[in-house]
């Protein structure tokens, strides 16, 4: 009978202290009755028999488990919620993690492009750990307390609320959203991080564009402005209406423009940027200015196509 | 269809109706290895696995009452219908029992049609 009195007390092993001696109690009870029967069926029990009945009972941790179920880490019922939590938390993470890098790249004299990139994703990752776990806790804390079963049939909605069933694509993914804040940000902290910046620093910059370019720029960052305004609108809406898809539309139209226009401008280029002179002239430098520009442009370019066409099938 | 589909599903049709058979049984005292082998006896064979688990969910749940006797030099910790198991049975009967019709009659159609 050592066999199984190991078996029950591998069992109880797995079990939350206060339900060890009960379970344990009982399970040894019924596997005593279960060699009972077999024994009168065939006699004296070798250790062999009681192995293969105890074998057939299962795993120690898997009849623990029947016992007592493992509750999940977080209720099946708040999943979606804590999902579309971690979507916005993280969403808002990065559009700010930008900022910050972006804020740091430009400031600092010998950050490349390579060291901003990692800056920025170490910097989001390091965020995104801490607020994944700090959202996980929080409902965990919630899936601890009681049920409350009235919420399943809540009644704080009406049909008519629903938007229209339209095609997918009507549904702004929070994704598109936060991509486009990211995006939003970075163009206005690039533009306008300079205005702040101490002259010596300014001057240290590796790439610089022309004062009247800049000046340009300045004006056309009124559109990151509204772009930063229509994306909180979208996360505030998420459903792509008649008058929001127009409004895109206009929105991209302008930056399509504005990025032509300052790709035909002349000088792109500080003609003071003496570091890029050593490997590259100044034609070179503002043709190949002027080809990324219209390259940028092709982005907002083909999102007003798209739009175009989703707004001609609605 | 696979093996492994035709299990799971058998395991979901009989998840529920052996909860009624488990209440039903219990009108007299049993413990859990008497219970099983009165449950094989009419031809509804459960592992222990599940069994004896879901004889302590329905204590835990009031359904049952149950006590620890001393017997054959042992204990057994025997379990019986509570008067919430008792009423709860009930109900439950008339609801299988008008289940049970309703899909006689549907499985009757749907073998006639079959033929």
């Amino acid at each position: 009978m050592d066999l199984v009195t190991r078996y029950v007390a591998a069992v109880q092993r797995e079990l939350p202290e206060n339900k060890r001696d009960e379970i344990g109690r009982e399970l040894s009870a019924n596997i005593m009755d279960q060699l009972d029967s077999l024994a009168d069926q065939q006699g004296r029990l070798t250790e062999a028999d009681i192995a293969a009945v105890l074998k057939q009972m299962g795993r120690p941790r898997t009849v623990a488990q029947q016992f007592v179920p493992p509750q999940p880490l977080i209720r099946l019922s708040y999943m979606p919620l804590y999902q579309y939590t971690l979507y916005m938390v993280l969403g808002i993470l990065f559009p700010l993690q930008v900022l910050e890098t972006t804020m740091t790249w430009l400031s600092s004299t010998d950050m490349g492009l390579v060291r901003y990139l990692f800056g920025l994703a170490g910097g989001f990752l390091n965020d995104a750990i801490f607020g994944f776990a700090s959202i996980t806790a929080a409902f965990w804390l919630m899936s601890r307390q009681p049920a409350d079963h009235s919420a399943a049939c809540n009644t704080d909605w009406q049909p008519m609320q629903l938007p229209d069933a339209g095609p997918g694509w009507q549904h702004i993914s929070l994704q598109d959203i936060f991509t486009d804040l990211a995006t939003y940000a970075f163009l206005l902290v690039v533009i306008w991080y300079p205005v702040w910046m101490p002259a010596e620093q300014l001057a240290s910059l590796r790439f610089i564009v022309s004062d009247q370019a800049h000046q340009f720029l300045k004006w056309a960052s009124l559109l990151a402005v509204l772009g930063i305004a229509a994306s909180l609108w979208q996360l505030r809406q998420r459903f792509w209406s008649r008058q929001m898809l127009l409004g895109n539309i206009a929105l991209n139209l302008a930056l399509v423009i504005a990025t032509l226009t300052l790709a035909a401008s002349s000088p792109l280029i500080n003609t003071e940027a003496a570091q890029w002179q050593a490997v590259f002239n100044l034609e070179q430098l503002e043709r190949s200015a002027m080809f990324t520009l219209i390259v940028i442009a092709m982005f907002p370019l083909w999102e007003v196509g798209r739009d175009v066409i989703r707004l001609r099938n609605m | 269809m696979t093996t492994a589909q035709l299990d799971k599903m058998r395991l979901e049709l009989r998840r529920g109706v052996l909860v009624l058979a488990v209440l039903a049984s219990l009108k007299q005292p049993h413990y859990g290895y008497s219970l099983r082998k009165q449950l094989q006896g009419r031809g509804i064979d459960i592992d222990e696995g599940t069994l004896y688990p879901l004889i302590r969910r329905l204590a835990d749940q009031g359904l049952l009452d149950s006590e620890w006797r001393q017997g054959e030099g042992r204990e057994r910790r025997y379990y019986q219908l509570s008067d919430l198991g008792a009423t709860l049975l009930e109900q439950l009967t008339d609801e299988w029992r008008v289940l049970n019709a309703a899909l006689d009659s549907l499985l009757d159609i749907a073998t006639e049609e079959s033929n």
